[in-house]
């Protein structure tokens, strides 16, 4: 009860707050965008590097608001409060990292289907690719909290989140991109990059609040 | 024992604090906890700010800590709240599990975002509460008239009323203070001061920090002037 309360809170706020989905799609959107530029307008190159950089770019998306998953809550009292309201904070630490999947990163898999189409690839591979980034986006969510916890309340967090998380989720970009690289060229390894990818999150979701509690204690003294 | 001191018991009784205040999610008579710290030494930055330092307070209790800037006033209310480990010594509850914890601190806890009720209405859901004290405590708080105002919008004042709300909503049985009357005009502060007044009543355990008067009724005031002094001539 309580810590669907507190669940139920951090959607509100994290949609409500920062410009919630709009920043981390508006990220996204860009570098996508962008990418072609730099790579050229060969349509078999852009379709080859699709799914790696369309992948990369929702990691760097997840990247971009982690500051404020814990951030605030150190600054306005929040955090001590949750310390004491019995939920406890590795609790509270996954409630507030699976709120912020839902409210802010759930434009990233419709993004990476319609990013996969523009770069070239067919509907399947795309839709592919799509599940991929479905499966992995609550694990870089939750690494992304886990490296926002340790930097809570510091100056210049955002680099240090982004020096400890990115090499974390290195695994769930190398399978979520697979995933549709494999349907791309279709070889049969696209059912084991999802369960991959599904893996690493799941095993994001029980090491990552654990970490992070121990991070925000810390920070507490 | 030089800079060894102990403080703060109460005598069976002395006047305890009446109000009309039951009416509010105060503890029930079962929730009731004392604290007890034996030769507690705390320090920050290296630095030792308290030394041996005991005291005991009882449900109905109200401590009140005083002192000079950086005599460790905060420092020793985050132990007592369990974010910091003393380096020395131990603070007791008692029950040791079931004791629960309401803090205020310099920082009120609140969202800009949220209207103080929503901010309220959370804080009592928390609990396992199904929020009917919310509309007394705002009122007794006289924040009622704000109940739909962001709490970024709202003053210093206004938010402290609103955050010592939060205290009466959660059904706690200590409550630790930092500072809690800085923003609060005159009014304000008797408003605190029967809050505070009728918790102790119903055998909640009040303990705070302030450089004001508190002037609440049979407070037991702990002086870290000396415990400081102490801790610097022993360093």
């Amino acid at each position: 009860m309580s810590a669907m309360a507190l669940f139920a809170r951090e959607v509100r706020l994290a949609w409500a707050g920062g410009g919630g989905p709009a920043g981390p799609a508006a990220f996204n959107l860009a570098a996508l965008a962008l990418a072609p530029l730099a790579i050229g307008p060969d349509a078999e190159t852009l379709a080859a590097a699709g799914p790696g950089i369309i992948t990369f770019a929702a990691l760097l998306a997840t990247l971009q608001p982690a500051e404020r998953i814990f951030g605030e809550d150190v600054a306005d009292g929040t955090l001590e409060l949750y310390a004491l309201s019995g939920v406890g904070l590795a609790l509270a630490s996954l409630m507030k990292a699976l709120a912020f999947t839902l409210a802010v990163f759930w434009p990233l898999p419709a993004l990476a289907f319609l990013g996969g189409l523009a770069y070239g690839l067919e509907p399947v591979p795309a839709l592919v690719l799509s599940a991929g980034l479905l499966l992995a986006a609550p694990g870089l969510a939750l690494v992304a909290a886990f490296a926002g916890a340790l930097a809570a309340g510091l100056k210049r967090a955002g680099l240090l989140i982004a020096l400890i998380a990115a090499p974390l989720q290195v695994p769930l970009l190398v399978f979520a991109a697979g995933a549709g690289r494999a349907a791309m060229d279709g070889t049969p390894t696209v059912l084991p990059n999802l369960m991959m990818a599904a893996a690493f999150t799941l095993a994001a979701l029980v090491l990552a609040p654990l970490g992070a509690a121990a991070a925000l204690r810390a920070r507490l003294e | 024992m030089r800079g060894r001191r102990r403080f703060g018991v109460w005598t069976q009784g002395q006047n305890r604090p009446n109000s009309a205040a039951m009416s509010l999610p105060f503890p029930a008579s079962s929730d009731r906890a004392t604290v007890r710290a034996s030769s507690v030494t705390l320090s920050r930055g290296g630095r030792t700010l308290v030394r041996d330092l005991n005291f005991e307070a009882n449900p109905g209790d109200a401590l009140v800590i005083t002192g000079p800037n950086g005599a460790g006033k905060t420092t020793l209310l985050r132990a007592i709240a369990g974010f910091i480990r003393p380096d020395g010594g131990d603070i007791h509850f008692d029950p040791a599990t079931t004791t629960r914890i309401a803090f205020l601190g310099h920082a009120d806890g609140l969202k800009p975002g949220e209207t103080v009720r929503v901010a309220l209405s959370f804080w009592s859901r928390l609990q396992g509460a199904d929020g009917a004290a919310v509309e007394p405590v705002m009122r007794r708080m006289a924040v009622a008239h704000l109940e739909n105002r962001a709490c970024g919008t709202l003053s210093a004042g206004q938010r402290r009323r609103t955050a010592i709300a939060r205290l009466a909503l959660s059904n706690a049985c200590i409550w630790i203070l930092d500072e809690p009357t800085a923003p609060l005009d005159a009014k304000s502060r008797a408003r605190l001061a029967d809050l505070v007044a009728g918790f102790r009543a119903s055998g909640g355990l009040v303990i705070a920090t302030t450089h004001a008067e508190l002037d609440w009724p049979d407070q037991t005031q702990l002086d870290l002037t000396e415990a400081a002094t102490a801790a610097r001539v022993s360093a």
